[in-house]
């Protein structure tokens, strides 16, 4: 649940994630419409706009994937509704083809792009520095440093966005977006505008190449205002303290940069940047003056290094610019980082940082690895455990084409059935290309139903045109669970929680031409194999696309519901003397509520065990049984 | 205002305290960074949490970084944690490199199976051996097992940790205990936590305070 003080109607300082201050900004700067795909560490701003919207009229919603989020955002800006459309730094890749056309046609109403990255991949395939796409787009990009900042310059984003009539994009990090810190609440609008006029004019919104060559020209000059401007963003942009010696920081980078040089009692110049594209040049040059040698301190790429660089150079300046050569590219930043980058740069040895890490005699190393799992009860665990029998049953060679979501998990031990992993929507695109060159090997692409909305739709389509023998197995669990359990369009329930249309996989499937296409519950072991094995020899057989859906819901949401619903849940136990200790519940099954005693018996843990029946399935001796029955309705919850 | 005001010369010589919680996902970590960092700036305090979200909630292994006082950075540097915070033992010992030179253990004595096939656990008196040969006295095992389950169930380590921590005296300056108790009692299930709390209170109140924290 978003924090309370987001609808605060006055002044006040309160604690908020980095998310939730930016869709408090948003709400301060009377926003009429949020769109947004989930990703983490994104999801947070439009999950709080949801939850404030209706007692505003705002339209927000979550958007079948980030290109038609963004594309629906600059509709509703160009039609005078201030608009927001946030996603996670990969997300832009999906909508950077609206991105590219957004900076020649620009926009009327504020329009904000919230892009969060991920420096050190925390829950990413990749860090990419979309810092990048506002130089390729030419987009300005805001990069706030803390959660008070970031509402702050969500504001002024919007205004800035206005003014210019050119979107914004803001990029915030794990370490932004993800940080609570105090942030002050200035009052909320009366009146929020989500109704406009679209005023027609095609030479600037239709993007003919006639027309799009004179756009192209408009921006290049525009580009230059905007970056003047910019160089009047304060206290955003600001020049602090004195000295020779001149360290530039953006984003998150500046308080590391700024608390290591305090820690460390060195004086020099500091300039911070909330704008590091363009380069606002007049402040640098003013920051500039009268310093002999000038560190950046940034995240990843040398995006501000170069510019400023590229400007020294133009001007003449004899001036050392270091950045990357201190700093390095890959991971976030720290303290310790800055603070090394910060000594070896002023040619000091590492010995004066004064933070050392604790000699645990190897201790950390000898212990056991806790990676994520797959929560008790859920139904992809079951999937995978009926898809590896199914597989072996039908005797086939798999290539487990692999896709983005909590399923990605079944890469570990023991499933190992993600041979695999792109990018969101992948598993089929790859898998049609697989199955063309292999003749040996059976492609199982396994893909989430989020993600089978988001971009499965398009790559189904050429597996049935371009006629792929792969088995697609989408894992129907209900809802986007990776990301927290949003809702999509197969859900039945939109952004606010209320009911919407249901889209269905199976349908869908049959839709677009699929002649296998079996819809199972992986709850049930052995039918679930049953129709797996059938859907792969179909496959095997006749060379062409099957379609096969697990549907059952994530067991956070199913049992969230039973718990609101007051619907009882079962649970099961082991019974002592029918346990062999033979490890097939906790070994190939692997759920984490069952636990292994002394003399190698299974023992389920009753805080955990989310009364789903499968252990009791797979288990060969029968040992595990129910002791507590179901109350009435426990079966609707998981569907 | 937290990234405005401050200027560039402002010397980071006011008290400030790094806290790293630790944990399995789900034990309840941020609700307790949350509670602290809102009593310390009910006062005026700046506080700032650190969180990683997405994988780490599937019972992996989680950190958060609470950092008090006078601060900017949202991380805490490794050998720079003056209270590590443990809600699992194997948590705990994972991180003790983190902590600086007179850094302080405070740890439930909860140890949670990670979910993978064939993990073998640690013997958990020899585990807290280990752990004391690295850091001596300043570690404290708090017994939240045997406390949570007084309370109402283990989901209360978190806040049977929460009292020990209030009792060890470190918060002394930035978070007033009477502001901690009070934000626990509008916790949900109230009851429960402000048992939880008041039995990892007395008992830190009672084996902490000696000497060092
Ligand atoms: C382009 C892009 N957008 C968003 C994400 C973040 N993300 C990772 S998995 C996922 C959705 C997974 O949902 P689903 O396919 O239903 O699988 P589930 O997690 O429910 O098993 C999202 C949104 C991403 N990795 N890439």
């Amino acid at each position: 649940m978003p924090s309370k003080w987001l609808l605060f109607p006055g002044r006040a300082t309160a604690l908020l994630l980095g998310n939730e201050a930016i869709a408090r900004g948003a709400l301060e700067a009377g926003i009429g419409f949020a769109s947004a795909y989930p990703g983490t560490p994104s999801t947070e701003i439009v999950e709080s706009l949801a939850w404030a919207a209706q007692k505003f009229g705002i339209h927000v919603e979550w958007s079948s994937n980030e290109k038609v989020a963004l594309e629906a955002a600059w509709a509703a800006s160009v039609s005078g509704v201030r608009a927001l459309a946030a996603m996670k730094h990969v997300g832009l890749n999906v909508a950077a083809d609206a991105f590219m056309s957004i900076g020649y046609t620009g926009v009327r109403a504020g329009l904000v792009i919230v892009s969060a990255g991920d420096p050190g991949m925390w829950s990413s395939q990749n860090e990419q520095d979309n810092r990048y796409y506002g130089l390729l787009g030419y987009i300005p990009v805001f990069e706030p440093s803390d959660p008070g900042e970031a509402k702050e310059l969500t504001v002024k984003a919007f205004e800035f966005s206005e003014e210019h009539e050119h979107a914004v994009l803001m990029i915030t990090t794990t370490r932004v977006s993800h940080v609570r810190g105090p942030v002050e609440l200035k009052d909320l609008p009366k009146n929020f505008k989500t109704k406009g006029w679209f005023d027609k004019d095609p030479s600037r919104f239709t993007l003919v190449p006639q027309n799009a060559r004179a756009r192209r020209e408009h921006l290049v000059s525009k580009w230059e205002a905007i970056r003047d401007a910019l160089s009047n963003l304060q206290p955003f942009n600001r020049i602090e303290g004195d000295g020779r010696i001149l360290i530039v920081a953006d984003g998150v980078s500046y308080l590391y940069a700024s608390e290591a040089a305090e820690r460390l009692g060195i004086d020099a110049r500091m300039l911070k940047l909330a704008t590091p594209v363009p380069l606002p040049k007049k402040l640098v040059l003013k920051a500039l003056e009268d310093v002999d040698k000038v560190l950046v301190v940034e995240e990843l790429e040398p995006i501000v290094e170069n510019q400023i660089k590229a400007l020294v150079a133009e001007e003449g300046l004899d001036i050392e610019v270091h950045g990357k050569d201190y700093t390095g590219l890959t991971g976030e930043m720290t303290l310790e980082r800055a603070a090394r980058s910060i000594l070896e740069f002023l040619g000091r040895g590492a010995v004066d940082i004064p933070w050392k890490p604790v000699d645990d005699g190897g201790l950390a190393g000898k212990l056991p690895p806790r990676p994520p799992a797959m929560c008790p009860g859920c139904p992809h665990r079951a999937t995978y455990y009926a898809l590896r029998r199914a597989v072996n049953a039908a005797r086939v060679k798999p290539v487990y084409s692999g896709d983005i979501g909590c399923y990605s998990l079944g890469v570990l031990p023991p499933f190992r059935e993600q041979d695999m992993l792109i990018e969101m929507g992948g598993s089929v695109g790859a898998g049609h290309g697989f199955a063309k060159v292999l003749d040996k090997q059976i492609v199982i692409s396994i893909i989430g139903d989020s993600t089978f909305f988001h971009a499965g739709l398009p790559a189904l389509a050429n597996a049935v045109y371009n006629r792929s023998p792969q088995l697609v197995l989408v894992l129907d669990n209900r809802v986007t669970a990776m990301t927290g359990e949003q809702p999509n369009p197969g859900t039945g329930i939109n952004a606010y929680g209320e009911p919407a249309p249901m889209l269905k996989v199976e349908d869908i499937a049959r839709a677009m031409g699929v002649e296998k296409v079996v819809v199972f519950d992986p709850f049930k072991i052995k039918e679930a194999t049953k129709a797996l094995k059938e859907a792969i020899e179909y496959v095997r057989d006749k060379r062409a696309p099957a379609v096969a859906v697990a549907r059952r819901a994530c067991a956070l949401e199913a049992t969230r519901r039973a718990r609101r619903a007051g619907i009882k849940q079962p649970l099961y136990q082991v019974i002592d003397d029918k346990c062999t200790a033979c490890g097939v519940c906790y070994n190939a099954f692997t759920c984490p509520a069952i636990e292994v005693k002394e003399n190698g018996k299974a023992w389920i843990n009753p805080d955990l065990c989310t009364g789903c029946s499968v252990c009791a399935e797979v288990c060969p001796f029968n040992a595990i049984v129910k002791v507590v029955e179901e109350g009435e309705g426990w079966d609707d919850v998981w569907f | 205002m937290t990234y405005g005001s401050s200027g560039g010369k402002l010397a980071l010589t006011g008290r400030s305290l790094n806290i790293l919680i630790t944990g399995v996902g789900g034990q309840g970590l941020i609700t307790l960074a949350t509670l602290l960092a809102e009593t310390a700036i009910y006062r005026g305090v700046k506080a700032l949490i650190a969180e990683t979200h997405g994988l780490s909630q599937r019972g992996g292994s989680v950190e958060v970084h609470v950092r008090l006082g006078e601060v900017k950075a949202p991380l805490i540097p490794q050998g720079g944690v003056d209270v590590l915070l443990g809600l699992e033992l194997i948590e705990t010992a994972r991180r003790l490199k983190t902590l600086s030179e007179d850094g302080v253990v405070l740890t439930t004595d909860i140890m949670l199976r990670p979910g993978l096939p064939g993990v073998k656990l640690p013997d958990k008196t020899s585990l807290i051996e280990s752990m004391k040969n690295v850091v001596g006295d300043r570690l404290i095992v708090v017994p939240a097992s045997k406390l949570a389950r007084e309370a109402g169930g283990l989901l209360y380590a978190n806040t049977v940790m929460l009292g020990a921590l209030a009792a060890s005296g470190l918060l002394d300056g930035l978070v007033d205990v009477e502001d901690l108790k009070a934000a626990v009692a509008r916790m949900k299930r109230a009851e429960e936590n402000m048992k939880a709390f008041q039995l990892g209170f007395d008992y830190c109140a009672a084996t902490c305070r000696r000497g060092n924290p």
